[in-house]
């Protein structure tokens, strides 16, 4: 092995900080666009602040600026630790890294100008979503080929969460987008009409399942035991729990199209799948509990382990609240409503952010081998996270539940109760309280912003070697 | 003991070390804190609505009120004791399940009256039932919610005689248990109305 | 080899691994997505269903760029209570021509698939121009915008219709010739409109 042989953590680093002003921007949108359903004429007139534009804008910027730009960051970090060798390609990685910023950024003006192809989480007309599938194809060849010269034998359990994110986001995405362009910025999907719904809901639920979730298991795989320091819970779980994730959660799509127009059979067997879905997901939920039960003392010193037990329970109620949400009667109530923006939030918000934060108060001190700038700061994020997170899950079952009882209701006569006027004027101040969970939760990511800036200011990044082990057959 | 009633154990919910201090002292048996204190805690919120409802109606929006017919009013609030004493009960089991994982003690009763202790702030706040608004109602129940939760993360582990970090670990597992309780109420709820048990709904 | 053994193995070798997740994931959407993909029965048009006209496609396209699928869907349920609201419940073979489907997934506002003929031009204009003018309790942004622009500002429509021929859309040679003039004097707001207007009307007969 060579001698002077480093790690390659600089553009972890800068994935990083990418990652963080993401989630400000994302979650400024986001709370502005909350802000729009409580006072509708803050858009002044103006298209680009224009609600249908802006959510588009904080869609993406949450999940594919924030979540991919952590997920790049981590994924680059982790495969070189353990592979115990630098990263494959370094100067296609910076172009990664890089390119993907270049791409979002257009991508997320674009949006604002409006150019949509109109389906959720794959907004992006064919130019970007060309440019996405490029530099996609690299950070595979990146990830796969750091895997591939790696001196350890056996591929550690977090790289085939990473992998599968990989492979499957690649195939969602390119099926998905395929269509006929028109102008630049104007292309008309392949598919048409209950085909085209099919379609979409088996990328979108799966966008969902691979990035949303697959992903950030993986960063839960390999930055979970190294807070802890100890290894995971149960080897054979984690491998019985990626397979039966991988295979089942593909099969979950129409959920999202109950008692809409596609064929019985389709529903039916996506409500089934997703009902075995709980399985692998919570008993990663378990494989994480356990492991951290048994290293409670390192909460005394490591804030940073504080987000990654909430995000576990998080985890562990969107990953039940989602498959029951899939049973077609529960789904009657459900579909249309804010119970589903609920439980998405539940989701994005208590586990992916909080799993996230609590990864960068981690990686970010020991990237520039420092301590973290201050631990009280980190601290009331956690509670104003925790606080903001809790308000928006019960707004939004508040608002869901009655929303989808009252459109249904009737009365001795089997006339509608309600009009949906009132109804939707009902909602007011669940909005509101929307609102100000919005602001708390993004209140608490400005501090932790200020913290990370603060730990690595006038600071470089460390390089460390690779230990010098020779081949292992672990 | 002397927290076994509802009134101290509301006087309790301000003094948050005396309560860890007094749980910590005491070893209740599991049938007195439910009859002495989860019964009648579970009483008050569904009696408080059943009144509102009665009285006022149930206001959405700007909307007439709506009378709920005496008969469905009832069987709401029956169902909502019932579901509040499995909640008090279930949680209690859950978390001495869980105790041996985190060092905590394993007494079922002690299990119980922490619970009791960190719902009663939603219990007082359950006043709020008496306008059933839901704004208003809102407006009340986050703080108190907010206060359990600060109550269990801060109590635990005096009461249940754990190390703070060992605390906070079990106390997450157990927010976690009661979101997917909670969930499942939901979920049960609109399982039942859509199924024909409850106000008609058109489906 | 047990399966303890054989993931053993994947893990040794990443090509297989690569391999071994392609195929696992790969399965469920040959079960669920292909044999759909490939059903006719989803992708033909009902009866009495047309593609749309340039006025109504223009109106589709500032839908969508408006983003308006955020708020609203187009998908009336088979349900009692959803039916006596909006009407006839939806079937595929209305969506045949629906590039790409609008169905929806969320409904801060009420349903559209149904809107056809329900409300005035006049209402509908008022409505998109300034919502609160019409609905005062109304959360809608309002969209003064589409009363200023053209409809055909971009000069696209006879290249959009021509894209869409390729995909299967019956349009003739004159219809697309036609299309600018169509399109002459209104404005987005006009275009809009128009295709509300021509949501959910078409009868249509049972196609299974």
């Amino acid at each position: 092995m060579p001698a002077g042989e480093r790690y390659h953590d600089r553009v972890a680093g800068w994935l990083t900080g990418f990652a963080v002003l993401w989630s400000l921007l994302g979650m400024t949108a986001g709370v502005y666009i909350a802000a729009e359903l409580v006072w509708p004429t803050i858009d002044f007139g103006q298209e680009w602040l224009s609600y249908g534009r802006l959510r588009n804008l904080h869609t993406n910027a949450v999940i594919f600026g924030f979540g991919v730009s952590a997920l790049m960051a981590t994924a680059f970090y982790s495969v070189q630790r353990t592979c115990h060798v630098p990263l494959f390609a370094p100067g296609l990685a910076w172009f990664v890294a890089l390119a993907w910023q270049a791409t979002l950024l257009a991508g997320g003006a674009s949006l604002l100008a409006g150019w949509t192809g109109g389906k959720e989480y794959a907004e992006l007309e064919w130019p970007i979503d060309i440019a996405i599938a490029v530099v996609w194809v690299c950070f595979a060849v990146v990830f796969f080929g750091t895997i591939a010269r790696r001196r350890i034998q056996a591929i550690y359990v977090s790289n085939w969460f990473y992998g599968a994110l990989i492979i499957v986001i690649a195939m969602l995405h390119i099926v998905n987008s395929l269509a006929i362009p028109v102008t630049w910025s104007k292309s008309y999907s392949l598919f048409a009409g209950a085909q085209d719904a099919i379609v979409q809901w088996w990328y979108g639920h799966n966008a969902v399942g691979f990035l949303l979730t697959g992903g950030f298991l993986g960063m839960l795989y390999y930055f979970l035991p190294k807070h802890a320091d100890r290894p995971i819970w149960s080897y054979r779980l984690s491998i019985v729990a990626f397979w039966a994730f991988t295979y089942s959660y593909i099969w979950a799509g129409p959920h999202h199209l109950h008692y809409n127009a596609v064929p019985e059979w389709v529903q039916s067997l996506g409500m089934i799948m997703s009902l075995v879905l709980l399985a692998p997901s919570w008993a990663t939920m378990v494989n994480g509990v356990m492991t951290v039960a048994g290293a409670w003392e390192k909460l005394r010193t490591d804030v940073a382990l504080k987000f990654i037990v909430l995000s576990l329970a998080f985890y562990g109620l969107a990953t039940f609240e989602g498959p029951m949400m899939s049973i077609k009667s529960v789904n009657v109530v459900s579909h249309f409503t804010d119970w589903t923006v609920g439980h998405v939030h539940s989701g994005a918000l208590g586990w992916n952010a909080l799993i996230t934060f609590g990864t960068f108060y981690f990686l970010v001190p020991r990237l520039v081998g420092a301590e973290l700038h201050s631990t009280r700061l980190a601290n009331w994020h956690f509670w104003l996270a925790l606080a903001g997170v809790m308000l928006y899950v019960l707004a939004m079952w508040g608002a869901g539940v009655s929303q989808g009882l009252l459109w249904l209701s009737l009365d001795e006569i089997g006339e509608l109760s309600f009009s949906f006027k009132d109804i939707m004027a009902s909602m007011a101040p669940y909005y509101a309280l929307r609102l100000v969970a919005g602001v708390v939760f993004l209140s608490g990511a400005v501090l932790m912003a200020i913290n990370l800036w603060m730990t690595v200011k006038g600071r470089v990044i460390v390089r460390v070697a690779p230990p010098a082990v020779a081949e292992s057959a672990a | 003991m002397t927290f076994l009633s509802p009134w101290r154990l509301a006087r309790l919910t301000v003094r948050p070390s005396e309560a860890g201090e007094h749980l910590a002292a005491a070893t209740p048996e599991a049938h007195d804190v439910i009859l002495r204190l989860v019964l009648p805690l579970s009483v008050v919120p569904p009696a408080l609505a059943w009144i509102g409802g009665a009285t006022f109606g149930w206001r959405l929006g700007g909307g007439e009120p709506l009378y709920i017919p005496a008969g469905g009013l009832a069987l709401i609030s029956l169902a909502y004791f019932v579901a509040l004493v499995t909640g008090f009960v279930s949680t209690a089991l859950v978390a001495s399940w869980m105790a041996g994982t985190y060092g905590a003690r394993r007494e079922f009763g002690a299990h119980l009256a922490f619970v009791a202790l960190v719902g009663m702030p939603a219990i007082l706040a359950s006043v709020a039932h008496l306008a059933p608004h839901a704004f208003v109602n809102m407006l009340l129940l986050i703080p108190a919610l907010i206060w359990c939760l600060y109550l269990l993360y801060r109590c635990l582990p005096a009461a249940l005689g754990t190390t703070p970090e060992q605390g906070i670990l079990m106390a997450s597992s157990v927010v976690a248990y009661v979101l997917v309780a909670f969930v499942s109420l939901l979920g049960i709820t609109v399982v039942l109305w859509s199924g024909g048990i409850g106000p008609s709904l058109g489906v | 080899m047990n399966a303890v053994d054989l993931h053993r193995r994947l893990e040794r070798h990443s090509g297989l691994l690569i391999f071994g997740i392609l195929f696992v994931s790969a399965i469920g959407g040959l079960v669920q997505v292909l044999p759909s993909v490939l059903d006719d029965r989803l992708a033909t048009p009902g009866p009495d269903v047309k593609p749309y006209g340039p006025v109504e496609l223009t109106g589709r396209d500032i839908y969508i760029r408006e983003s308006c699928g955020t708020c609203h869907s187009q998908q009336v349920r088979p349900l009692l209570a959803e039916v006596r609201r909006y009407g006839a419940f939806s079937r595929a073979d209305e969506f045949a021509f629906d590039r790409p489907f609008l169905w929806g997934s969320k409904r801060t506002g009420p349903d559209l698939h149904r809107i056809g003929g329900r409300y005035s031009d006049v209402w509908h204009r008022l409505h998109l121009l300034d919502p609160r003018a019409v609905v005062p309790d109304s959360i809608m942004p309002a969209y003064p915008w589409l009363g200023e622009r053209a409809a055909d500002a971009e000069g696209d429509i006879q290249a959009k219709m021509r894209a869409l021929r390729l995909l299967g859309h019956p349009y003739t040679d004159a219809d697309i010739e036609a299309a600018p003039a169509a399109l002459e004097g209104l404005t987005e707001v006009d275009a809009l409109v128009a295709y509300l207007q021509g949501l959910g009307t078409s009868t249509g007969g049972d196609t299974r």
